[in-house]
């Protein structure tokens, strides 16, 4: 038994390497943190995102993902000098898909508020409002009107976190349903088996954009966080190389050059919303 | 987005789909056998692993098997290679292997069952025939009970067949691209786009599995020239 | 002698089937085996066939040992290599014919000789349709088994059987699978094969043509020979009681 285990093993091992990965020495650290040594031409900054969650990440008309995230993280990438891969991954997967190595940051819309400790996080560049879309001809116009009614969050999102938190206001409603993402969310919504969608601002904001007179943001919000882009715990080196640079690019402009496109004004991206290009 | 690009869109990713839908039939239906003749090994360690693997394989979800070895199998390795003090990384070929890995495992499991019914409808006589005739066991199982079997699993195998290119748009679980994603990532750029993507892609895993029930119904046919 | 068995015993789970039969068939020799269901003669023809291994006794194929009780008292088969020599010696007949439903009726002759004897296959194929000639079957050469009826089909068994050039040829009640019109076509062939003094068990139910073609009669009734002899006698005058109260059973 123990033979085959081995044998088993070993086959696994084999094809693995010459399929889909390589081998390298343990330098004691977790898998996928980088040294500064790492970081020179050959480094790939394999960006995790969500490609059903615009403006931050979608996938354009051309048929190529789009997004201001993955916008100003290519834009990174190239003036580093480093490779940039987009990687589309199931939100509710986005931290096994960290620790597995498949990406080494998750750069999408990413709640920073809450999560502190639980990443290595970049400089906050975002606003964000957990906000509540309704139908227009709904009459709903407050958190308490939502008593009694279902509520739709996409699942693992910093939306479902905030519903959750936020313990007198789930208790008020029918239940929550959780679905992998909003176009489902706001289907729900449109057939009348939600009441409402609670949604970062911009992802409401570009079904607004899109449709308004059909949906309405109520102005009393969940809760209010800030975005930034989470790297594995431990990662600093990676960190500190996307600070500086991001940091570099809210300076000279490049950040609010990305922000302009209309691509992603129309798809609710708020510039005013942005803090790093603000300061 | 144009109805011309959500088309344009899904067939580019139907390549992926079609890829995974054949090289799971490449893997599994000879896996399937192996596995078939474990199940039917005297040797009752062989047996017994065999028949633990299919009914785990048929008894808990696909989606949560293609997790498994997406995340699993990744650290199972890491553990491995840690006894060696080296480490494993995962490239972004893991992704699309991993699928194919999960697809090949389940559905063999799903063949082997198949085959088994196949060859236990053989009558007694045709083995006490071929011993008698002097066919050694190889032989008898080449040149009579595989040809047999063939035909007998024909039916059940074409089902597996049509459920498995439904089966497919599964990968949307762990994030692979293929024309189910696809489908999902074009309903979500715009609120427009919602029915049309899931329509078409809809449209087209019907035209590809019309397609595959035709080519399975003319091996059906093939194979009933005798009776 | 081509086939000898000697104190041949098998037991299925307790129950004794065979209880010590002794059993020689001498060349050009026709024997059939009688006797009530049960009464072990498909089972014997099993063992000698190496279908069931007896569990002790001596089976002898022209004089060679092919089985035999060790003097521990264990039975010994020769390896299997040494085995399958060994069963190129007899034919064995089917009740249900067992052909091979995936071959035509030539392959299914042809195909053991040239893939089993490794003899060559325009010489296999020249003498196969030569035995289909003789039955009356060439026509049926590249028929399917499934297309044809039972008795054809146990016409290209005992074809199948006789291309493997056997010294002997074993037929387990042949006809019993048959509907009652199509026996004589199949019985007619077993008569011919006598009249060619192929060496044969034929083990019947056909008390009729037992008695018009066997050079010898054995009557088995549970699990051991009861009566053996020229077909006359035991059919005719047995000396046994339980041979006579089969016989009158079965007139009736």
């Amino acid at each position: 038994m123990k033979k085959l285990i081995a044998l088993l093993l070993a086959v696994i091992s084999v094809f693995a390497l010459c399929a889909c990965g390589s081998v390298e020495q343990d330098n004691g650290k977790a898998a996928g943190v980088v040294t500064e040594d790492d970081l020179n031409k050959d480094f790939v900054l394999k960006v995790g995102f969500d490609a059903e969650f615009p403006p931050y990440g979608y996938l354009a008309d051309n048929g190529e993902y789009d997004g201001y995230d993955l916008a100003v993280a290519k834009e990174l990438c190239d003036r580093l000098g480093w490779g940039f891969e987009a990687v589309p991954i199931k939100w509710s997967a986005k931290d096994k898909e960290l620790e597995a190595g498949n990406i080494n940051c998750i750069w999408n819309g990413f709640t920073y508020t809450g999560k502190e400790d639980d990443y290595t996080w970049s400089l906050p560049y975002a606003d964000n409002d957990i906000v509540v879309v309704v139908k227009a001809d709904s009459g709903i116009t407050s958190l308490s009107d939502l008593a009694g009614k279902s509520l739709m969050v996409q699942a693992s999102s910093s939306a479902a976190q905030a519903v959750e938190d936020n313990k007198e206001f789930k208790a008020s409603l029918k239940e929550v349903v959780e679905l992998s993402d909003y176009s489902l969310g706001f289907l729900d919504l449109d057939n009348g088996t939600v009441a409402a969608v609670a949604a970062d601002y911009g992802v409401a904001a570009s079904r607004i954009n899109e449709k308004s007179d059909e949906y309405v943001i109520l102005s009393e919000t969940i809760s209010h966080e800030q975005y930034a882009v989470g790297f594995l715990k431990g990662n600093t080196a990676l960190r500190d190389a996307v600070n500086a640079e991001l940091l570099k690019m809210a300076e000279d402009g490049t950040l609010l050059e990305i922000a302009q496109s209309s691509d992603y004004v129309e798809r609710g991206l708020v510039i005013d919303k942005l803090i790093l290009i603000n300061k | 987005m144009e109805f011309q690009t959500v088309l344009s869109e899904l067939v580019k990713c139907f390549g992926t789909t079609l890829a995974i839908f054949l090289l799971t039939l490449i893997g599994s239906l000879p896996l399937g056998l192996l596995v078939c003749f474990g199940r039917r090994s005297k040797n009752c360690v062989l047996r017994n692993v065999t028949k633990a693997y299919i009914s785990i394989m048929r008894g808990t979800p696909l989606m949560l098997q293609l997790w498994v070895v997406f995340f699993g199998l990744p650290m199972l390795l890491n553990w491995f290679f840690g006894l060696f003090g080296l480490r494993y990384i995962a490239d972004s070929q893991w992704r699309f292997t991993a699928a194919i890995i999960a697809f090949i495992i389940n559905y063999a499991a799903y063949f082997a069952e198949i085959y088994r019914s196949g060859i236990e409808c053989i009558p007694k006589g045709q083995y006490e025939a071929a011993n008698v005739l002097g066919y050694g066991r190889a032989q008898t199982f080449v040149k009579i009970i595989l040809p047999q079997m063939v035909k007998n699993v024909m039916p059940s195998v074409t089902n597996e067949v049509i459920t498995l290119v439904k089966d497919t748009s599964l990968c949307y679980s762990i994030g692979l691209v293929e024309m189910f994603t696809r489908a999902t990532q074009i309903a979500n750029s715009s609120s427009d786009t919602f029915f049309v993507a899931f329509m078409t892609a809809g449209v087209m895993y019907y035209i590809f599995n019309f397609v595959v029930a035709w080519l399975m119904e003319r091996c059906e046919k093939a194979m009933a020239y005798y009776s | 002698m081509i086939l000898e068995m000697n104190d041949i015993r098998k037991s299925f789970g307790g129950l004794e089937v065979l209880q010590g039969i002794d059993i020689s068939v001498g060349k050009g020799e026709t024997v059939s085996v009688i006797g009530p269901s049960g009464s072990g003669k498909s089972t014997l023809l099993r063992c000698a066939t190496f279908l069931e291994t007896a569990d002790s006794g001596e089976i002898k194929y022209m004089g060679n040992k092919a089985a035999w009780t060790d003097e521990t008292g264990n039975m010994k088969y020769v390896s299997p290599s040494e085995l399958k020599k060994f069963k190129s010696c007899f034919g064995l007949v089917f009740q249900q014919f067992n052909l091979f439903p995936h071959f035509t009726v030539l392959k299914n002759i042809i195909d053991a000789p040239v893939s089993v004897q490794k003899r060559s296959r325009d010489e296999v194929t020249e003498e196969a349709m030569a035995i289909l000639e003789k039955m009356g079957l060439a026509s049926k050469a590249n028929e399917y088994p499934g297309r044809l009826s039972g008795g054809q089909q146990q016409r290209v068994a005992i074809a199948r059987a006789l291309a493997m050039n056997p010294d002997i040829l074993f037929f387990d009640e042949p006809t019993s699978a048959l509907d009652p019109e199509l026996t004589g076509e199949v019985l007619k062939v077993i008569r011919q094969l006598a009249e060619e003094k192929m060496t044969m068990v034929v083990v019947t139910h056909e008390m009729d043509f037992a008695r018009a073609v066997s050079d010898r009669v054995i009557f088995m009734d549970g699990g051991s020979i009861v009566e053996q002899g020229d077909p006359d006698k035991v059919l005719g005058d047995p000396d046994e009681e339980r041979t006579k109260r089969f016989l009158r059973n079965y007139k009736r």
